[in-house]
């Protein structure tokens, strides 16, 4: 008897881990990152959602990929009801029939925002930011106005570039030689040019920061966000705005989950923070660029890279891949550029 | 009885499921932009022969032998004083300096090494960070208490009788470490070594910190085509050829140890 609860009581241990955790029964489940992206969004989108539905909201927060690994096991019965995550990483959603379609109707707010921020009609924008050229001036003595500063031999073991990702400096050096993300090959000379360049390759934005903050890297292709937040640290960053060819635009959206059985609350929610009143409030705290035009943006962040308050902001300052291309492209991209920039 | 072998068949199930589902992800087609897989290919594996990927394996397979003869070499004096000190408060002392880095974790140990490899604490006369002295460095210090205490247990374990045997017939303290003190410790060499070299192998922080992407080891290359490049099927293949490669290094070492060449 006893023998038998024993294994019983170690079956139910072994089981554990499997059991989801335990969630208001009427709760929006929201996935996102996490840090500050979390409790910003929570803060600023989550608690005025509650105050206004009754909704509570919960969140279920990593990576960009442990997230689309989690949603994939759990198609058809998700284990939450919204989703945020990169327009390009949203294609793979998309692909494997994870998202379900938006319903416009139910999503008044999107009358006002940006045509950019409309990716497919599973996903749509929540915020914007740029891919541009950061540097450390008490490091770099010479000014860096352009994208086409980084060939220069004088910053020779200086500059960093994310690996995780390369498609920005692909896209950029493709441009600069007359192509775009679909011909990219038109850049692949100009890139193994850089190769010398490179300090360091950072495959997370913490080891980015990190190495802007020690030095290591004092000339970085940057996510602009992560640049304000040096900024906001004491970190003196110069965040360029490239006069040669626009920073690499990023757009992170929001999807209403497929099989949620909270679709309306989803939709609800994805109004909320389209709204112009949120949408000033997540670019005050998050530094990034709306993707209502309406928004109130603080006087330090207009005309910031990566802010983009009308049309031919969007058009002119900041250049948008094709997420399709982009997704499709990224594994290729990554061999090549790891045996060709990467590799010693 | 037999019921108490039930949660080890358990786990040993639950292991087996998962390396096999893993093999089959490495036999399953992948399709650039999309989850979706396609039929079964062994072109993921073949990819793995790739030049990129075979450099990394190469760097990976280096870099853990290097590891191996450089912490046995420094951990062995340590080791030495830990068992051999008559003072309780000096061995207790070299106890705690060895066990201190594992209260701060791996993490936040290989953050230390950026600061003091990357010339903003000590000018280094040739680079450090971002090289493959810089990660020789980290997993040298990473593995170091495991090998001081395996090899202090081993020492421990050897009766001075025998030393003090050796020099009263004339041996010098050279010839006595040589020929009765290093013979008789060499289960703690052979249990250390293997230990740090099975572990380098897989090691993914300290080459990810301090390698700036220009030092691959294995599990870099996993976490870069699985979470990185979404190829799902082809960080499996590398996964499994990974545990293979690990199993005929980790056996012929064993055997080379026993003494019974392969």
């Amino acid at each position: 008897m006893r023998s038998r609860l024993t294994v019983t009581m170690l079956l139910a241990l072994l089981t554990l881990p499997l059991v989801p955790p335990a969630r208001a029964q009427n709760a929006l489940v929201v996935s996102i990152w996490g840090g500050n992206w979390k409790d910003t969004v929570d803060k600023v989108v989550g608690r005025p959602f509650t105050a206004r539905t009754g909704i509570p909201v919960e969140y279920e927060v990593g990576g960009t990929i442990d997230r689309l690994a989690k949603a994939r096991v759990a198609k058809g019965s998700p284990l939450v009801d919204l989703n945020f995550t990169t327009t390009h990483v949203a294609r793979l959603y998309i692909s494997d029939g994870l998202y379900d379609r938006l319903d416009l109707a139910k999503l008044p707010s999107s009358k006002e925002i940006a045509k950019e921020a409309f990716r497919s009609e599973f996903h749509i924008g929540s915020w914007a930011y740029v891919y541009t050229v950061v540097y450390r001036p008490d490091l770099v003595k010479e000014d860096i106005t352009k994208w086409s500063d980084l060939w220069k031999p004088s910053l020779k073991g200086k500059l960093a570039l994310p690996d995780f990702d390369p498609s920005h400096i692909i896209t950029i050096a493709a441009l600069m030689e007359g192509g775009n993300e679909v011909n990219w090959q038109k850049g692949e000379a100009r890139l193994k040019q850089l190769k010398d360049s490179v300090a360091a390759f950072y495959s997370t934005d913490a080891q980015s920061q990190d190495l802007m903050k020690t030095g290591q890297g004092p000339v970085q292709v940057m996510l602009s966000v992560n640049a304000y937040h040096l900024q906001e640290q004491g970190i003196a960053v110069k965040v360029v705005q490239p006069t040669d060819y626009p920073g690499v635009v990023g757009i992170d959206t929001m999807a209403v989950m497929a099989g949620t059985t909270k679709a309306d609350a989803a939709h609800q929610f994805i109004n909320l923070a389209l709204s112009r009143d949120i949408q000033s409030e997540l670019v005050r705290t998050l530094r990034v660029g709306p993707v209502n035009p309406g928004a109130a943006v603080p006087a330090s962040l207009k005309g910031q890279p990566g802010v983009f308050l009308s049309p031919a902001e969007w058009k002119e300052r900041g250049y948008i891949m094709n997420d399709e291309a982009r997704a499709k492209n990224l594994p290729g991209w990554r061999e090549w550029f790891t045996a060709n920039v990467v590799k010693k | 009885m037999k019921l108490l072998l039930l949660p080890a068949l358990v786990v040993l199930a639950v292991f087996a499921a998962a390396l096999a589902a893993l093999f089959r992800w490495s036999l399953l087609e992948f399709i650039p932009g999309s989850l979706q897989t396609g039929g079964l290919t062994l072109a993921n594996l073949r990819g793995v022969l790739a030049p990129q990927y075979l450099g990394a394996i190469r760097d990976t397979v280096v870099l853990s032998a290097l590891t191996t003869v450089l912490t046995l070499v420094a951990a062995y004096p340590v080791a030495y004083a830990l068992a051999r000190t008559p003072s309780r408060r000096v061995r207790s002392a070299i106890l705690v300096l060895t066990l201190a880095p594992f209260f701060t974790g791996a993490i936040v140990r290989t953050y230390a090494w950026v600061l003091v490899l990357g010339n903003t604490v000590v000018t280094w006369p040739v680079p450090m960070l971002f090289t493959e002295r810089g990660v020789l460095v980290g997993l040298v210090h990473f593995s170091m208490p495991t090998m001081i205490l395996v090899l202090a247990a081993a020492l421990s374990h050897i009766d001075p009788v025998y030393e003090r045997a050796a020099a009263s017939l004339g041996a010098s303290p050279a010839r006595v470490f040589r020929r009765v003190t290093l013979p008789l410790s060499m289960p703690g060499i052979v249990s250390g070594g293997l230990i740090v070299f099975a572990w380098t192998l897989s090691a993914f922080p300290t080459p990810e910190l301090l390698g700036g992407g220009k030092v691959k080891m294995i599990a870099n290359v996993v976490k870069d085509l699985g979470l990185d490049s979404f190829n799902w099927p082809g960080a499996a293949a590398f996964a499994m050829l990974a545990l293979a490669l690990t199993l005929a290094l980790l056996t012929a070492l064993g055997r080379l140890a026993a003494g019974r060449p392969s």
